[in-house]
C-alpha cells in the first residue's frame, strides 16, 4: 500500500502538468486574444457586426482618418489623405495586411479580453486608435508621387514614430473601385523589396571603413569602365581620380566595385547581415520584407557588381530608413512604429559609434558637395541616391535614402520610385517634400 | 398639439432605449452570475469531499513482542518486510526484504507468505498460501514475533492526508442541497437559451426536466438502496453531464436525448460495477475473461469498423453506432489494476505489456491515434504504480517511440495529419480550420460567453465532440470552461487522497488510473482543439456528445467511487478482528 501510494504520485505529476497546460492556455489567451478575435473568418466581425460600429482612427494630430456614423464607415474628406494613409488605415476588406482596420479590427469593434464580443450593442464601448502618422504629410507625399509606383517612409529614429508611410499605387477606401490597381493591397514601404542600385554603396562603405581604418584617404581611379574577373563593370561617367567621400558623392561604380573586391566576399556578406539587410524587422508587429545579399557563389565580377547594389541584391524601404537612422544615431536606432502606443523595440548595435560617425561625414558630404542644404530647406541632411537597373527594358528604379541630424528633427527616410529613372530627379523631390513636411510636423519652420 | 405629440414620442423612444439598456445589463449580469455560480458549485462539491469523515483509528494493531513496539495497521492490504518500502517495516536481519502480506477480507484477516527465505509461521505452524489469523494469534517471521491485537490498544497518532484536513462531522452543503444547486444550473442554462432565441424554447426545459429527474432517481438509489452517505462524486458527474446535454439542445435535440439516455445507462452500469468489484477476490478470477472480451471487442471493431473522419473506430449494430474502444477503456483499467496479493512482489509486467500493446496497436490500426495515446499514457501510469519498475517502463516508451518512427517511415501521410500542429492560425481555411476556429471563438466569447445557443463554433463539423471545449468557452465563457477542466483535475487529486485508505490496492490503483485516464483524455481534447497539442479528436469526459463516451465515463467513475472506503461500509465486517 505504501509503495502503491508513493508511486501513484505519477498521477499527481500528470495532473500538475495538466494544470501547467491550462496555465499556458490562459497565458496565450491573455497575450493573443485580440489576435485570435481579429481573424478574418470571425463571424462576429462580418455579417453586420463589422466596421460600421467600429471606433475612430486618428492621426498624430487627432485628425479622424476613419470613423463610423449612422451605420456607415467614413474616411477623411481629403482624397489625397485617404489614399496617402490607405496602407496604415485600411478599408472594409481584409486585403491590406498592414492596415489597422485589418489587424486591430477586434479592438476597433469593441472586443475586450473580459467580455469578448459578448456585450450587447448598448453596453459596448468601441475602441479608438491613434496612429503616429501625420496624415497631412502623407497626403502631400502621395501627391508628390504623381502617379509613380513606389514607397516613402519617414520616421523619428530616436522615438520610433513613423510620420510618413505612403505606398503607391493606392485606391480610395471610401469609393472602392471595381478594379483595384495591381499591387495596391501591398504596403511597399514595409512588405516589398527592390533592387537597391547605388544606395547599396552605403553598405559597401561601412564594410570598407570597418576593414580599413584609413579608408578615407584611399584614392580611386575611374576610367568609365574596369575589368573584374574577366568582365567589365561600367560607370556612367569617367570620374578620374577621387577619394572615398567624392566617390560616394559622385556614386562612382568603379570605386565601389574596387572597394567590394578589396573587402572580399566574406566581409561583404557579414556586414550586409549585420546591418540588417537580410533580416526582417518588427514594425509595430508587422515583419518587414527581408532583403537579399548572397555572394557565396559569386565570381569576382559578380562580387564587384554586388558592391554597387546590382547582382542579386534586394532591399526593403523601411529597412533602409532604419539603417540610415542607425547611422545618424551613432550605430543603433529605435525600430519604427506607426501605431501610437505599440512599441517595436530597438535595432541593437548595427555598427560602432566610430564607424557611424565616419559614415555620417561621407553621407553629409554628398549633400554639401552635390546638392546643397537648400534642397532640404535647411535641415542637416546626409543622404545617398540610387538608380537601380531592373532590366526587362524597364526604366531603372529611383532611390533616395538618408537622415537629418538636427537635434529636434531626428528623421530618417527612404524613398523608392519604380521606373523613376535617375534617382535624384524623381526620388529627390519626393524625399524633399517628405522630409520638410515631416520636420514641420515636429515644429520645423524652414 | 403637434408639439406635445413630438415630446411624447421622444419620451417613449427614450424609455425604450432605457429599457433595452436595463435588459442588456440583466442578460450580461446573468452570464456573469452563471460563471460565478458554476465555480461555486464545483467549490462546494470538492469542499464537501474534503470534510468527509473517514475512519481515523487503525483497523487493527500488531504488537512486536521482540522489541515491544505497537504498530498500527491502517490499510486493508499491508506488506511486511525489512525493505523501507514495506507498509510495516521490521528491522530484523532474519526477515526478508519482502516477507509476507497481511490483508483484510470480508471474512477477516489473513496472512500469506510472498516467497521469504525463512518462511512465515502462525502460532508456530508454517503457512504457505493465504492463512486466516484471529485476535491474539502470533505471526512469526524470522526471529520476530508479531501478535494481532485490537486497534483500541493503540494510543499513538496517525497522519492524515492533507486533502482531508478539514474533517468535520457535517458536510458543508448537504447532498440534496448540492443537487438542487446543480439542478438550478440546468435551469439557468435553459433560461439563457430562451433569452438567446427571444422566445420560449420548450425542448430546453424538457431536457432540463429529464436531467433533474435523472439526478433524483440516482440519488434515491444511492441513498435508499445502497445507503451511501456521500454523493459529491455523482453530483459532479451530473453537473458535467447536464451541461453537455443542455449545450446540445439547440444543436441537435436527438443528440441531447441520446446523451441523457446514455448517462442513465451509464449510471446503471456504474452501480452494477460497484457491486461487481465489491469483492477484491472476484476481480482476480474475472481478470482473464475481461481481457479476452476486451480484445474481442477491438477485433470486432477492426473487422467491421467503417472509416469516418480519418478513423475507423465505430461499428454499427442495428443502426446504432458504438465505439468499442470507449468500453474497452473500463476493461483496461480493470485488467491493469488487478494483481492483488502478488502485486507487492511480482514485478512481472509482461502479460500486461502484451495486452497494452495489443490495445494500442489495434487503436492505431483504426487510425484512432488520440485514444491510442490515452491508452499509452494510462499504461505508463499503471505500470509505474504497479511495479515501480522504471526500467521496464522506459523500455516500453522506447519501444513505442520506435514503433511511431517505423509507422511514420512507411506511412508518411499520417504525419501530415498532424503537420498543422502549432501554427493552425497560418492556415485557418484548410488544415488549421478547426483549431483556429476554436481560438477565435474562445476569444470572441471572453470570460463570460456570448450566451448559450448563441455561438458560431457549434456550426463547425464534429464540434459537439472534438471542439466542445471551444463551444463551452464561446457560449458560457472561459471561466466555466476552465472550471470544467478543473473538475477533472480535482478528480485526480481526490482519487489519490481517497485511496490512502482503500480496502484493496486494486481500488487505489484503479482509482488513480481511471482519473489519470480521464485527465489525459481531457488534456488531449482541450489542448488539441486549442492547438497546444496536435488535434486527435478525442472527447471531453461527460460533456462531448456521444453515447459510448458517456457510458465509459460513468464506468470510470465507479473505480473512483470504489476507492472510497465508505462506499462498501454497509457490508463492512464488524467485530471479527
Amino acid at each position: 500500500m505504501k509503495r502503491t501510494m508513493s508511486r501513484s504520485i505519477i498521477s499527481l505529476i500528470l495532473a500538475l502538468s495538466f494544470l501547467l497546460g491550462l496555465g499556458f492556455l490562459c497565458f496565450r489567451y491573455i497575450t493573443e486574444n485580440s489576435l485570435w478575435a481579429s481573424q478574418t473568418y470571425n463571424q462576429y466581425l462580418s455579417s453586420g457586426k463589422g466596421l460600421t460600429s467600429a471606433g475612430t482612427i486618428y492621426d498624430r494630430n487627432k485628425v479622424a482618418l476613419a470613423y463610423s456614423q449612422d451605420g456607415q464607415r467614413l474616411y477623411s474628406d481629403s482624397y489625397n489623405m485617404r489614399l496617402g494613409t490607405l496602407h496604415a488605415v485600411g478599408d472594409g476588406s481584409y486585403n491590406i495586411a498592414t492596415a489597422v482596420q485589418t489587424r486591430y479590427r477586434a479592438q476597433l469593434v469593441g472586443h475586450s479580453a473580459v467580455f469578448g464580443y459578448g456585450l450587447p450593442e448598448s453596453l459596448k464601448s468601441t475602441g479608438n486608435m491613434k496612429l503616429t502618422l501625420d496624415a497631412e504629410v502623407c497626403a502631400k507625399v502621395y501627391e508628390a508621387f504623381g502617379g509613380y509606383k513606389g514607397a516613402c517612409f519617414v520616421y523619428n529614429y530616436k522615438t520610433g514614430e513613423v510620420l510618413c508611410m505612403v505606398s503607391t499605387p493606392a485606391y480610395d477606401p471610401q469609393n472602392v473601385p471595381d478594379t483595384i490597381p495591381e499591387g495596391a493591397y501591398l504596403n511597399n514601404a514595409i512588405s516589398s523589396t527592390y533592387s537597391p542600385g547605388s544606395i547599396y554603396k552605403i553598405i559597401t562603405t561601412v564594410a570598407l571603413l570597418e576593414s580599413d581604418a584609413d579608408a578615407e584617404n584611399m584614392t580611386f581611379t575611374c576610367e568609365g569602365k574596369k575589368e573584374f574577373d574577366g568582365d567589365d563593370v561600367t560607370c556612367l561617367e569617367n570620374h578620374g581620380t577621387m577619394n572615398l567621400s567624392q566617390a560616394f558623392a559622385w556614386s562612382c561604380n568603379i570605386a565601389f566595385a574596387d572597394a567590394a573586391t578589396q573587402v572580399g566576399a566574406d566581409k561583404m556578406q557579414s556586414v550586409s547581415e549585420k546591418l540588417g539587410i537580410t533580416k526582417s524587422y518588427n514594425v509595430s508587429g508587422i515583419k518587414t520584407a527581408q532583403g537579399h545579399f548572397d555572394v557565396e557563389d559569386a565570381n569576382g565580377n559578380q562580387l564587384a557588381w554586388s558592391g554597387v547594389g546590382q547582382y542579386t541584391d534586394m532591399v526593403n524601404p523601411a529597412q533602409m530608413a532604419i539603417l540610415c537612422g542607425a547611422i545618424a544615431n551613432g550605430g543603433d536606432a529605435k525600430l519604427p512604429t506607426y501605431i501610437d502606443g505599440v512599441y517595436s523595440g530597438g535595432t541593437g548595435r548595427l555598427m560602432s559609434a566610430d564607424t557611424a560617425s565616419r559614415m555620417q561625414d561621407i553621407m553629409r558630404y554628398t549633400i554639401t558637395d552635390h546638392y546643397g542644404d537648400t534642397m532640404f530647406g535647411g535641415l542637416t541632411v546626409g543622404a545617398k541616391t540610387g538608380t537601380a537597373e531592373v532590366g526587362e527594358g524597364k526604366e531603372p528604379n529611383a532611390w533616395m535614402v538618408g537622415y537629418s541630424t538636427d537635434e529636434d528633427y531626428p528623421l530618417a527616410f527612404a524613398v523608392v520610385v519604380e521606373e523613376g529613372g535617375y534617382g535624384f530627379y524623381t526620388a529627390g523631390p519626393i524625399a524633399r517634400t517628405a522630409m520638410i513636411e515631416s520636420a514641420k510636423s515636429l515644429g520645423f519652420e524652414g | 398639439m403637434f408639439r406635445s405629440s413630438m415630446v411624447k414620442q421622444r419620451q417613449q423612444e427614450r424609455r425604450c432605449v432605457l429599457m433595452q439598456f436595463f435588459a442588456d445589463i440583466a442578460v450580461v449580469g446573468l452570464r456573469i452570475l452563471l460563471a460565478i455560480y458554476a465555480v461555486f458549485i464545483i467549490y462546494q462539491c470538492f469542499g464537501s469531499m474534503r470534510r468527509q469523515k473517514r475512519q481515523e483509528s487503525p483497523l487493527v494493531m500488531l504488537y512486536n513482542k521482540t522489541i515491544r513496539e505497537k504498530i498500527p495497521v491502517i490499510c486493508w492490504e499491508n506488506s511486511i518486510g525489512r525493505s523501507k518500502g514495506s507498509d510495516i517495516v521490521i528491522e530484523d536481519p532474519t526477515v526478508s526484504r519482502n516477507h509476507c502480506v497481511l490483508l483484510r477480507r470480508r471474512e477477516g484477516w489473513f496472512v500469506s507468505d510472498v516467497g521469504s527465505k525463512s518462511g512465515t509461521k502462525v502460532n508456530g505452524r508454517p503457512v504457505h498460501s493465504r492463512h486466516r489469523v484471529s485476535l491474539d494469534d502470533e505471526i512469526q517471521i524470522g526471529s520476530t514475533t508479531l501478535a494481532l491485537r485490537r486497534a483500541d490498544e493503540f494510543d499513538g497518532d496517525i497522519r492524515h492526508h492533507w486533502f482531508f484536513s478539514r474533517v468535520s462531522s457535517k458536510p458543508s452543503v448537504s447532498a440534496p442541497l448540492l443537487l438542487i444547486l446543480v439542478n438550478l444550473f440546468y435551469l439557468f442554462m435553459a433560461v439563457e437559451i430562451c433569452i438567446t432565441y427571444g422566445e420560449l424554447r420548450l425542448p430546453a426545459f424538457e431536457v432540463c426536466g429529464a436531467m433533474i429527474l435523472f439526478s433524483w432517481v440516482l440519488y434515491a438509489f444511492s441513498r435508499g438502496v445502497f445507503q451511501r452517505l456521500n454523493f459529491e462524486l455523482e453530483t459532479l458527474a451530473l453537473f458535467l453531464t447536464g451541461t453537455g446535454a443542455m449545450l446540445l439542445v439547440e444543436q441537435d435535440i436527438m443528440d441531447a436525448w441520446i446523451q441523457i439516455i446514455a448517462a442513465m445507462v451509464g449510471a446503471t452500469g456504474y452501480m452494477l460495477m460497484l457491486l461487481f468489484i465489491a469483492n477484491p477476490d472476484r476481480i482476480v478470477k474475472w481478470r482473464m475473461a475481461v481481457m479476452i472480451v476486451a480484445l474481442g471487442f477491438l477485433a470486432v471493431n477492426l473487422a467491421f469498423g467503417r472509416m469516418e473522419f480519418g478513423a475507423a473506430n465505430r461499428i454499427y449494430i442495428g443502426g446504432v453506432s458504438i465505439q468499442p474502444s470507449e468500453i474497452v477503456k473500463i476493461a483496461y483499467i480493470f485488467v491493469g489494476a488487478s494483481a492483488l496479493d502478488h502485486l507487492q512482489t511480482r514485478r512481472n509486467l509482461i502479460e500486461f505489456i502484451a495486452f497494452s500493446a495489443l490495445c494500442v496497436g489495434a487503436l492505431a490500426l483504426m487510425g484512432d491515434f488520440g485514444t491510442a495515446l490515452i491508452f499509452f499514457v494510462t499504461f505508463l501510469v499503471i505500470s509505474i504504480i504497479r511495479s515501480g519498475d522504471y526500467k521496464t517502463v522506459m523500455l516500453a516508451v522506447a519501444g513505442a517511440a520506435f514503433a511511431v518512427v517505423l509507422i511514420l517511415q512507411f506511412k508518411p501521410y499520417i504525419a501530415e495529419r498532424f503537420a498543422i500542429w502549432g501554427h493552425a492560425l497560418e492556415d485557418p481555411y484548410d488544415a488549421g480550420y478547426q483549431q483556429s476556429g476554436v481560438l477565435t471563438y474562445i476569444s470572441s466569447g471572453g470570460l463570460f460567453g456570448t450566451g448559450v445557443g448563441n455561438g458560431i463554433l457549434r456550426y463547425y463539423g464534429a464540434s459537439e465532440t472534438d471542439l466542445v471545449f471551444g463551444i463551452v468557452s464561446e457560449e458560457m465563457g472561459l471561466i466555466i470552461a476552465l472550471a470544467i477542466a478543473f473538475v477533472i483535475f480535482g478528480l485526480v487529486v481526490y482519487s489519490r487522497a481517497i485511496s490512502t485508505r482503500s480496502r484493496s490496492t486494486f481500488y487505489s490503483i484503479s482509482a488513480c488510473c481511471a482519473a489519470s485516464m480521464m485527465l489525459t483524455q481531457t488534456a488531449l481534447n482541450i489542448f488539441g482543439c486549442t492547438d497546444i497539442l496536435p488535434l486527435t479528436g478525442v472527447t471531453l469526459p461527460f460533456i462531448s456528445a456521444g453515447g459510448s463516451s458517456m457510458l465509459s465515463c460513468w464506468g470510470m467513475l465507479a473505480f473512483i467511487k470504489a476507492a472510497d472506503e465508505r462506499t462498501y461500509s454497509k457490508s463492512k465486517l464488524t467485530g471479527n478482528a
